[in-house]
């Protein structure tokens, strides 16, 4: 049984609808993620479940209990925000024990529990301090500490990491995954970069216009999108321009040179164009050995991006990059220099529409 | 070595002239009230010896604490509300905060005069209405106040985080949302306390004892105690201001405005 629940939920601003037909399922001590642009609507939809909205429509039940309508005092879920909100005024120690004043807990147990919240995240010996004086990083995991001290039902966590710089961000979302599952605690994690969202969570769900997209583990996000805007909204993704040569044996012709995909064309018959899609890193340099489908190419440019090397080849009318591991022995070719690529049948998508076929 | 910039100084120099001549001037006029004696304190001695002089300035402490309070009920919640919720009327509240400085003290007094001088509401034998006045009187010193300290605080994301934590209304504001606005409370406050102590109009027309009218009283039939009293007056705006200064210091920065010390 789903521990989080939302059946199809809707949220309406004046005649906006910023979140449609939303339904979802999270299992006790999952950690989704909702991932999209700017305006998709996962912060709405966080915080219909916190209870700061109120959805036009739908249902949102916690551990079987319809809490769609209750205010956010009572529907014990901690919440974690971008700008860190702890309360100025307040020391480390009195900022996450909070919560469980608030409950009216002993002070004995809050001194306790405020200490066991420390030592979780690394924090011991900070409890006098006032929030000012503590860096972004610190902040947000004494954040995250009040949010779990009086032991929520549902954390959830409003693009934490946003104001952090990279490397903090990279280490505080590793501790968050730890804690999380330390505590077995179920989690929504709103976030935009889909490199922490893949990272950190059981299951993404990519949003889009107020909809979701798709939902589905990171692995399968990645390497099987069932739209368009999946597909290239999570991770870099080639857009090249075909024509369908044989759809039933998969042959494609793209600037003149044939190429062939392991996957169905959903249809399209022979002459008709099409889209097809292909990750950087499944394109290689012939010289680091040969796959089913090989294309000449002019370098036009090359990217150095630390552990990988993207290259920028055109073979006609298409543009495209091919991603190689970065090694000090690597001979990459000149620019404007001619070359060949190689990739395997099953790297090549035909995308019709906004759906993907295959894989 | 670092320059001195003599035109800074000499600008500086002129302010200083500008703003203490007048006192000094006046300070020398008190003290000349007895012939051939100088400094004479005579001015002073009648003014504290006065029993009409501790009357006033209790009446006007007492219209200066009554209006704090009710400002401070109607305009601390309305501006936090505001903040919170409804942020697009702003400007609208600011429009009507700065009624006291659109609209002279006098023309406000008849108004509220001719409207409460009969039923339904028969309030101009009561002191409520000269507190009601000196309430609209202390909008924008209060309002702004308060509103810069809100500014300087997320009351959207702070009132948040404390509702998903369990607290309910009186908890946030009592406990996450005032003890941040400490400073800028205080500066609401005394700045109205301060305006209240010295008003002359509303009292004067609503002939209600206070401090201004008898300022007014002593500068018309007396020399040299109106300049004693002007100085006293000044002494209590000085001292509210340097009160603000010192509850607010070590205020750092917007964020840190409501830090704890």
């Amino acid at each position: 049984m789903a521990f989080l629940e939302l059946v199809n939920v809707s949220k309406a601003f004046d005649q906006v609808e910023a979140v449609q037909s939303f339904d979802l399922q999270v299992k006790r001590g999952e950690l989704v993620s909702f991932l999209g642009p700017s305006g998709c609507g996962k912060t709405t939809t966080l915080r219909m479940i916190a209870g700061f909205e109120l959805p036009t429509s739908g249902t949102i039940r916690i551990n079987g209990d319809d809490v769609t309508h209750k205010p956010p005092q009572k529907r014990n879920a901690g919440m974690v925000f971008q700008a860190y909100a702890l309360f100025p005024n307040m020391t480390v120690g009195d900022n996450i024990g909070f919560g469980l004043k608030v409950a009216k807990k002993p002070a004995a147990e809050i001194k306790k529990r405020v200490e066991e919240m420390l030592a979780l995240i690394h924090l011991q010996g900070m409890g006098n301090r006032y929030p000012y004086q503590l860096s972004g990083g610190q902040q947000q995991r004494i954040a995250l500490a009040r949010a779990l001290a009086f032991s929520p039902q549902v954390l959830l966590l409003d693009e934490p990491l946003s104001a952090l710089d990279a490397k903090i961000r990279v280490q505080l979302r590793q501790e968050i995954r730890s804690i999380q599952q330390k505590l077995g605690i179920t989690t929504i994690y709103v976030t935009h970069d889909q490199e922490e969202a893949l990272s950190l969570s059981d299951r993404v769900v990519v949003m889009n216009n107020g909809r979701i997209e798709q939902a589905g583990t990171p692995f399968e996000i990645y390497n099987f999108p069932t739209t368009q805007f999946v597909a290239q909204f999570v991770g870099t993704l080639n857009t090249l321009s075909a024509q369908v040569r044989d759809g039933a044996s998969g042959k494609l012709v793209v600037d003149r040179q044939e190429i062939q995909s392991a996957h169905s064309m959903g249809g399209a018959h022979s002459g008709e164009s099409v889209s097809i899609s292909i990750r950087p890193e499944r394109i290689s340099l012939l010289s680091e050995g040969q796959k089913a489908n090989v294309m000449e190419c002019t370098v036009e440019n090359i990217t150095f991006l630390g552990s990988i090397v993207r290259i920028q080849v055109r073979t006609g009318e298409n543009a495209f990059y091919a991603d190689t591991f970065n090694n000090p022995f690597l001979e990459l070719p000149k620019l404007a220099e001619k070359t060949k690529i190689t990739f395997s049948k099953e790297a090549v998508l035909v995308l019709r529409h906004s759906v993907v076929s295959g894989g | 070595m670092k320059k001195v910039n003599i035109w800074a100084w000499i600008i500086f120099a002129l302010g200083m002239i500008y703003f203490f001549l007048p006192l000094v001037a006046t300070l020398d006029f008190s003290l000349r009230a007895e012939k051939d004696v100088y400094p004479s304190f005579e001015a002073f001695r009648v003014v504290f010896g006065d029993p009409e002089f501790y009357s006033n300035f209790g009446s006007s402490l007492l219209w200066s604490l009554l209006t704090i309070v009710v400002s401070l009920l109607l305009i601390v919640p309305t501006t936090y509300w505001v903040h919170y919720r409804l942020p697009e009327w702003r400007p609208f509240v600011e429009f009507i905060t700065l009624t006291p400085f659109v609209v002279p003290a006098v023309v406000l007094t008849f108004g509220l005069i001719r409207l409460y001088c009969c039923d339904p509401l028969p309030l101009i034998s009561s002191p409520l209405l000269l507190v009601i006045g000196y309430v609209i009187l202390s909008f924008p010193y209060m309002f702004r106040a308060v509103d810069t300290g809100l500014r300087a605080i997320d009351v959207r994301t702070l009132t948040e985080a404390a509702q998903s934590l369990g607290a309910g209304w009186w908890t946030i504001l009592f406990q996450v949302i005032f003890p941040n606005l400490r400073v800028a409370l205080l500066s609401g406050v005394f700045l109205t306390f301060a305006i209240v102590m010295g008003e002359f109009t509303f009292a004067s027309l609503l002939n209600w004892p206070a401090f201004g009218p008898y300022m007014e009283y002593l500068g018309a039939t007396r020399a040299y105690e109106p300049a004693a009293l002007a100085l006293i007056s000044f002494a209590l705006s000085w001292g509210s201001v340097g009160i603000i200064q010192y509850l607010g210091r070590g205020v750092t920065g917007g964020e840190q405005l409501a830090g704890a010390r």
